[in-house]
């Protein structure tokens, strides 16, 4: 199945994929929509990531997209690539996957049968491996449009400024009165075989009051229970501490656009 | 058969390069349907019914287009390997945005490698072209 074919182009000159057929899907110009509907964001699996990253919608009501949408390796790559084809390739270091993962998204698969909806925490299994059936295809990514005093914020590290993430960390989090915290997401990506929640984290701010003291203790917490993959761009014990430090900043942004700032 | 392949082998329009050949260096940049895209990561099949625009269809009438003059006078190039996708990814960036920072130039080429200029003289010609253009166009 070829959408934006910046990933399985690529794997099939690495002769990694060989497969007797493709169909191309890029004909199908009904999936390529953004639109509001039941208190959701709708995204249609065609949807490029230069399209997602400018979107107006997008860029107020899920600054978190727009901004993971905005670091994907390059302006041509962006111009190409699809929603759809980034969460279906599942690679772990990928930004999308990270992102619709913190965003609680939902992704709607469709075959001949019919179509289902699979929860973004539920579809990525293990590296390069979802929840899509042979037949299925995604026809939808479909996002809850977070309550008022919401924030979210994307940010990663990578070697070059459009290679893949070292660490990503999404963070999506709601205040309510006396800023108290009462939603929190915080999904890592690059650390393992697919994006994962840091729990700990979560824990720690979940119920309490927000400020500066309790985000940093939370951030420390953030690589618990985790032993990523040392690789030749950093050791493990180098990415544990860019996971912690990586996460203090992406929190820090996210409470203070949630307070209604910036 | 990839679109780069077409258009060189076929086409023999040779002014789209090859660099790298994995969709890294951005050498085979070109434009379908007015967007830039890698034509190493698309086949040929799929520009079906399309409109490319290559290098060679950036000059008009035998005239270098503002973007090349000032990529020849600012030095935006040595060996000119990465120059015709430098050209398209930069003419895509003018084109949303006439008046481009510093920053902004620095972004929209990211997907273009260059190993000679160290960036410097490109990002000086984007914006003199830049400005060039945006004369032109007032006083047109």
């Amino acid at each position: 199945m070829l959408a934006g074919g910046q990933s399985l182009i690529t794997i099939m000159k690495l002769r990694l994929a060989t497969p007797n057929a493709l169909i191309d899907i890029n004909g199908i110009t009904e999936l390529s929509y953004i639109r509001e509907e039941n208190g959701a964001i709708a995204i249609g699996a065609l949807t490029r990531h230069d399209q997602l990253s400018r979107d107006r919608i997008i860029q107020e009501k899920l600054p978190l997209l727009a901004e993971a949408a905005n670091v994907i390796a390059d302006q041509q790559v962006r111009n190409r690539g699809t929603i759809g084809g980034s969460l279906a390739h599942a690679d772990p270091t990928a930004d999308l996957p990270t992102a619709c993962m913190a965003l609680n998204a939902s992704i709607i698969t469709r075959s001949e049968n019919g179509s289902r909806s699979v929860a973004s925490s539920d579809f990525f299994r293990d590296f390069f491996t979802t929840a899509l059936k042979q037949d299925e295809i995604i026809q939808e990514v479909r996002i809850p449009i977070p309550p008022p005093r919401s924030g979210g914020a994307y940010a990663k590290l990578a070697k070059g400024h459009n290679d893949f993430a070292l660490v990503a960390v999404a963070v999506q989090t709601s205040l309510a009165s006396g800023d108290v915290c009462n939603a929190i997401s915080v999904v890592l990506g690059g650390v393992g075989s697919t994006p994962t929640h840091a729990p700990e984290t979560e824990k720690l701010l979940m119920g309490q009051v927000i400020d500066d003291r309790l985000i940093r203790q939370a951030s420390l917490k953030a690589a618990e229970g985790l032993t990523p993959n040392p690789d030749f761009r950093a050791t493990t014990e180098l990415k544990l501490k860019i996971i912690r430090t990586l996460t203090e900043k992406t929190l820090r942004t996210a409470v203070s656009r949630a307070r209604g700032g910036n | 058969m990839l679109l780069v392949d077409f258009l060189r082998d076929k086409l023999e329009l040779t002014g789209t390069h090859i660099g790298c050949d994995t969709g890294h260096c951005g050498a085979c940049t070109v434009m379908l349907n007015d967007v830039t895209v890698k034509s190493c990561l698309l086949l040929a099949a799929q520009a079906n019914n399309s409109k490319i625009l290559t290098i060679e269809g950036v000059s008009a009438g035998g005239k270098l287009h503002p973007l090349q003059e000032a990529f020849l006078e600012h030095q935006g190039l040595q060996c000119g390997y990465c120059t015709p996708g430098m050209i398209l990814s930069s003419l895509f960036l003018l084109k949303r945005n006439p008046a481009p920072s510093d920053d902004e130039i620095k972004k929209a080429i990211d997907g273009n490698l260059c190993r000679c200029t160290g960036y410097l003289g490109i990002v000086k010609a984007v914006k003199a072209a830049a400005s060039r253009m945006s004369r032109g166009s007032i006083n047109q």
